[in-house]
């Protein structure tokens, strides 16, 4: 039957091939099934933007004024001066002396006492004045200086905005390769609201036309350019420049 | 440059070069047979130690030479290979015997040449498959290292033509080029460690049947 002891059978032969290709199948579905080589590549570079110290959270809110303090008004009421007596030469003389005198002494009295008045109300009225004023000065400072806030910040937003368009369109530039120094060229783009670029005009040339057209076509490549978080931030004419090294 | 390389297994294989998809193909026959023959040899060893475990079982038993010399000859299909070479040394030793004229030392030289050529062709049947085995081992590393050197060059040739060369543009074709090395590593490892196994299988084997023949002539040499 067989020349050899060891000689395979027919049957031996049948399980090996079936054993051996299934080995493979199963390393296959291993390695399609348990290794996922998909690479996806984040579009966006990372921009990092360095602060040197904490913004505030919350947005300082304005102080209420301080409670209007109303200085006291004290109406400086002088001492009546002291009265001069005259000599008398008689009682009647006298009495109409001492009439006169008081009568005199009366008017003065009042004369002084209007006087006092009105020097105390001139008084308050100014301290009020002053108040107002000094109230009035205060809001319009707390306006101010909310309002600066908001232009910081939306200055900052349009800064990282820029920056996230320049980030992107530099990332196609191909540099030419005898590119010297470190020229500026600035480019107008006008942009669609979905950040198709319509136009990109060159502005002021960097002075090597290879570079120049190369940001063209980087700023063509680029699209769409990204969108700010705000839309209202939306610009649809940019004026950006580059520098070969930066 | 929305860059979302498929670096699956599959299209890598399909993305590379003609040469690189040849050399693949190779290689991937290469482990099919291997393993293959490592099945195979995975049988054929284990059936020739249970058969010559079951004939020294018997022999060392103590039962009649003639007796077992029959049962070897009328199961000649399934008789192992200790069995035939203790079939084929009985058969020239009572040839020889029948001689008058011969020596008792000729009769043992020749009843050993008999038992030593049967061995020999036994052994080369065991060994068959196991130089095809070596082979995959020691040769198909290169094999895939030459696929991964042909695929890293014409990778970088086509960096020529980029002005700037990213990790983007360079990884593909490296990952493509390293599958082949990937393969033939695949097919190498078992190959190597199946042909240890099976040397030293083989090698037990060949003492033991080198140790029967010994000791089956001293055996003769006493009867006689």
């Amino acid at each position: 039957m067989y020349a050899y002891a060891t000689q395979v059978s027919q049957q031996e032969k049948v399980i090996s091939g079936a054993f051996a290709f299934g080995m493979h199948l199963l390393f296959l579905a291993l390695l399609i099934f348990g290794v996922t080589w998909q690479k996806k590549v984040e579009p966006q570079a990372n921009v990092v933007d360095l602060w040197t110290n904490l913004p505030s959270q919350a947005q300082p809110k304005a102080e209420p004024p301080p409670p209007v303090v109303k200085p006291e008004v004290r109406p400086k009421v002088e001492p009546p001066p002291p009265v001069k007596t005259a000599a008398k030469p008689d009682i009647a003389l006298k009495e109409k002396a001492e009439k006169e005198r008081r009568l005199l002494e009366e008017k003065q009295k009042e004369a002084k006492k209007r006087e006092v008045e009105a020097k105390a109300a001139q008084k308050q009225q100014q301290a009020k004045e002053a108040e107002l004023q000094r109230q009035a000065k205060e809001q319009q400072d707390a306006q101010n200086k909310i309002a600066e806030q908001a232009a910081a910040a939306r200055k900052s937003q349009m800064d990282k905005y820029r920056t996230a368009i320049r980030e992107k369109i530099k990332r196609f530039i191909v540099l030419p390769p005898n590119m010297q120094g470190n020229p500026e060229a600035e480019f107008d783009v006008i942009q669609l609201p979905n950040g198709k670029v319509l136009d990109a005009k060159l502005k002021r040339s960097s002075g090597t036309p290879a570079y120049d057209n190369a940001v063209e076509r980087a700023i063509r490549k680029a699209e769409p350019l990204p969108l700010p978080p705000d839309p209202a931030l939306f610009a649809r004419e940019l004026n950006l420049t580059f520098r070969p090294q930066e | 440059m929305n860059v979302t390389h498929d670096m699956s297994v599959w299209s890598l294989v399909t993305g590379a070069s003609v040469l690189v998809q040849l050399v693949m193909a190779g290689l991937l026959l290469a482990s099919v047979l291997s393993w293959y023959y490592i099945f195979i040899k995975v049988f054929t060893f284990k059936r020739a130690v249970k058969q010559t475990d079951s004939f020294e079982k018997g022999f060392w038993s103590g039962g009649d030479l003639d007796e077992l010399f029959q049962r070897a000859v009328n199961s000649r299909g399934g008789a192992g290979t200790l069995e035939r070479i203790f079939e084929s040394g009985f058969r020239e030793f009572t040839r020889m015997r029948k001689q008058p004229a011969q020596s008792i030392g000729a009769a043992m030289d020749s009843t050993r040449r008999a038992m030593r050529a049967t061995y020999q062709r036994e052994m080369e049947s065991l060994e068959s498959h196991l130089s095809f085995l070596a082979s995959v081992a020691s040769v198909s590393p290169y094999v895939g290292l030459f696929g991964t050197v042909w695929g890293i060059m014409n990778s970088f040739r086509e960096l020529a033509n980029v002005a700037q060369a990213t990790l983007g543009t360079v990884a593909p074709g490296i990952a493509e080029a390293l599958i082949a090395t990937a393969m033939g590593l695949f097919a190498a490892i078992p190959a190597v460690v199946a042909y240890n196994r099976f040397a030293g299988d083989l090698n037990r084997l060949a003492t033991r049947f080198d140790s029967f023949m010994e000791e089956f002539s001293n055996i003769l040499q006493r009867q006689s």
